[in-house]
This record gives structure tokens, sequence and C-alpha cells, in this order.
């Protein structure tokens, strides 16, 4: 038994060696920067597990959300959504705490204790209509404030894209700090309820988000690079709590000069 | 002061504000935002026409509004410098198509919403950013889109639409840059366009 992990870490190993993307030659300059800024070395790994994701989306996940948003009826799938965002609050508490955010924190509280008294255990969003709407932070963002980079990308299967500052964070925020987890961590406790949980939380974001990535889909032809791309960009902006970029950060391309939607120059004879 | 003169002054101040203040849109970047949102609302998603009509009228609004060829060149980015023009070209027509078609395919799902112009900030050099929100009928489908303008001689354009912190430009830019490396360069980004933009104008009929 003792002899399994070392094995399985040599697998690993193999897979991730066997995955690298390769890096263009130093001689171009321009595509060195291009494939940094991509930050994607493990691409051929992450694709495939993309195309497992894809997958279980079609054969399993996609079809219970779209029967789930066809039988039960928008309210009562709101009241799923708060439910589980009320459970998941104090992740996001901790988190705010973590991040030196005190008025969030205490929204977070506040929002928290209204829920899941007056809110029936969180199945009504009393704050938002008193005028606290809900936020969530998470562990990957906390780092991210801390300094961290994004580090390469990830295409976590059910989980989707991903990358390893947000890879570690969740691992943080899932086993760390959500209290479904703390619950089961007890065998005394009834252990399927985190399995049910899991499944719900899965149905309902695949549910919430589904008309979005699937415009995203549509409209992409690589649907992989389109999401990547996407994924980042929203991190970005959560990470910044919703607020525009700050001024001058708007993007700027190290190989164009000057506004690279100025209108086109005369080119020179070449 | 002759009378005559006093006539055309006093003739030029009373039209002149109404002048002014009809094509104000063209170059006050809120007022811009406001007019595009009011004209699609109006003549495309409102308008009790067929979705080829709409898309017709869509492309003429977005060519009149969008700057096009500079959106273009950016989602290509280093590649588009390398570009034989004939292609350059194909790329133009089909990379508008997408968008247009891809846009279409939402104008059924439109449900009353209204655009909501909250600030604008100085962008680039010459350019600026307005923040907007597309407010829905419940209290939870409302969404922040930026619009990135640029200055050009006969008015304002677009050059960029960033939903939710996702910008359009960047999506495609970096979406495209790994087609153009890993499916052929831009013979093969653009005939996987082009086959999408015949699958997506099949839907609109």
């Amino acid at each position: 038994m003792t002899a399994v992990l070392p094995r399985l870490l040599i697998l690993a190993a193999a897979v991730m060696l066997a995955g690298c993307a390769t890096r263009p030659p130093a001689s171009d300059p321009a595509a060195v920067r291009a494939f940094q800024q991509i930050n994607d070395p493990w691409e051929p790994t992450n694709r495939v597990m993309f195309k497992i994701d894809q997958g279980l989306d079609a054969a399993l996940i996609r079809p219970v959300a779209w029967t789930y948003t066809k039988v039960v009826p928008q309210p009562a799938r709101n009241g799923v959504t708060n439910a589980i965002a009320n459970l998941r609050s104090p992740i996001t508490f901790v988190n705010d705490v973590l991040q030196g955010e005190a008025t969030r924190a205490l929204e977070t509280f506040w929002r928290l204790i209204i829920n899941s008294t007056i809110g029936l255990g969180g199945l009504f969003d009393v704050g938002a209509r008193v005028g606290v709407p809900g936020h969530t932070e998470d562990f990957g963002q906390t780092l991210a404030v801390l300094g961290a980079g994004e580090g390469p990308f990830l295409y976590l299967p059910i989980l989707g894209p991903s990358g390893v500052r947000d890879g570690i964070g969740l691992g943080v925020d899932n086993f760390g700090l959500d209290p479904v987890s703390w619950y089961s961590y007890n065998s005394h406790n009834i252990q399927w309820i985190q399995w049910a949980y899991l499944g719900a939380e899965l149905v309902d974001a695949k549910s919430t988000t589904m008309a979005t990535t699937d415009e995203l889909k549509k409209s992409s032809i690589d649907y992989y690079a389109a999401l990547r791309s996407a994924y980042r960009q929203y991190r970005a902006k959560e990470i910044r709590n919703g607020a525009p970029p700050p001024a001058g950060s708007m993007p700027s391309f190290d190989d164009e000069d000057g506004d690279p939607f100025a209108p086109e120059k005369p080119q020179a004879p070449r | 002061m002759n009378r005559r003169r006093f006539c055309l002054i006093s003739a030029t101040a009373l039209t002149c504000p109404a002048l002014a203040f009809a094509q104000e849109w063209k170059s006050d970047p809120s007022a811009f935002v406001s007019h595009f949102a009011q004209v699609g609302i109006v003549e495309v998603l409102e308008a009790k026409i067929s979705q080829k009509e709409k898309a017709e009228r869509f492309r003429t609004l977005f060519k009149g509004l969008f700057d096009i060829p500079a959106i273009a060149r950016f989602v290509v980015g280093r590649f588009w410098r390398t570009t034989p023009p004939a292609e350059q070209e194909k790329f133009l027509k089909v990379f508008e198509d997408v968008i247009v078609y891809t846009w279409n395919r939402r104008f059924s799902e439109y449900n009353g919403q209204t655009l909501k112009v909250e600030s604008t900030a100085p962008d680039g050099t010459d350019g600026s950013v307005v923040n907007s929100r597309i407010v829905g009928k419940g209290s939870n489908d409302s969404f922040a889109v930026q619009w990135r303008l640029r200055n050009r001689d006969d008015g304002l354009r677009v050059v960029d639409v960033i939903i939710e912190g996702v910008s359009m430009a960047i999506t495609y830019r970096q979406e495209y840059a790994t087609i153009i490396s890993q499916q052929g360069g831009m013979p093969g980004l653009i005939s996987a366009l082009e086959s999408r933009a015949r699958d997506l104008a099949k839907e609109v009929g």
C-alpha cells in the first residue's frame, strides 16, 4: 500500500511532462511573449481534461441541470441559489477578513444572521431586499490580494477553468472553510449530506451559468481558448471586487506601440 | 452692426443649439452609447420584423457605430502585418458576419431590458470608456457593460464592449492567437470562421 503513492506521483509527473506545450524558439520574441502571456504550459493535458469535462457535461450535468430548470419553477430555484450562497457565506466572511475588508466582512456577517433566521435558513435573500446585496470571496482572491500571481492555467474536470493559485484556493475553501465539510469531518454525522450538497452546488451553478457559457461556445471557434481568456478576465474583475480597472491599465499590449485601436497608419513600402 | 447681420446672427443662434443637440451624440460619449442602445431597442429589438431583417438592420447600425477595421486588426494582433491585403479583406468580412449573427441570436431573448449610463472616464490618448448597466425586470438580472470609444474624423466609434469584466476584443484576440498558431495560420482561422458564419446564418433563416 505504501508503494502506491510514489508510483502515482511518478505517473502524474510523466503525464505532466508528456503534456507540455512547446515553447516557441527564442529567435521569435513576439511568439515567446505571447506564449508567456497565455501562461498555459500544460495546455495539452488541460485540453484532455477539458474534453473529459465536456463529455461529462453533455452526458450528465447538462441534462440534469436542463431538467431542473424545466421542472422546478424559477422562485424555487432562486431559493436553492440563495440557500447555497448562505451556506457558503462563512467562506466569504473568512476571506473578507483575510483581505482586510472590514465593511464587506460585516455585511457578510449580518447577511448570514438575517438570512439564516428571517430568511428561513437562507431560502430568502432578506439582506438584498433591505439594501445589503451579497458578494462572494474565495481564498484564490485572497492570495491574489496578498500579491500571488495567477500561475499556469489549469482546467479541472467538473470544476472547469482555474489556475494554480485558484486551484489552491478552491482546496482551502472547500476542505478548510466550508461548513458542510466541517460537518462531515465528524464521522458520527450523516455522510451523504456532503455529496448531496456538492451535487446541488454543481446543478445550481450549471443552471445559472448555462446561458452565458453557451453563448461563448457558440461565438467561438476554439471554445477552450475563449473560455481560458474569459475566465481570467472575469477573475481579475472579481479580485478588484467589481471595480473598473485602474486608469491606464486597460489593455495595452506589449507587441503594439501606442493605442492598439489606433487607425491604420499607411505602411512604409517593404 | 447692420440689421442684416443681426438677423443672420440671431437666426444662427436660434437654429444652432437645435442642430448641436441633434448631432451631440456623435461626439458626446455618454449620449453616443445611449443613442446606440435607443436605436437598437426601437429599430431592431422591438421592431415587428423578421429575424433576417433584424440582422440586416443591426448590421447597418453596427457598421456605422463600431470601428470594425480597428477591432479586426486588434483581434488578429501581431499576425495582421504579415497577412496579405486580400486575406485581410476576407477576414474583415467574415469577422463582421460572425459578430452580427452571434448578436442576432440573442435578439429573440429581449425582454424589455434598458441601458443606464453611469459614468464616463478618459481612455487612451483620445478615447473614453463609458460605464453602463443593462437593467432587466428582476432584481438580479442587471449586469455591467463598459464601452471603449475612440474619436474618429466623423465622430465616435466603439472599439470594445466589456461585459462583467470580460472584453470581447481581448477574448477574441486571445482565442484567435491560439487558433492562428495551432490551426494553420490566418487561412485556417478564416476558413473556420467562414464555416461558423454559414452555420449561424442558417439559424437566422
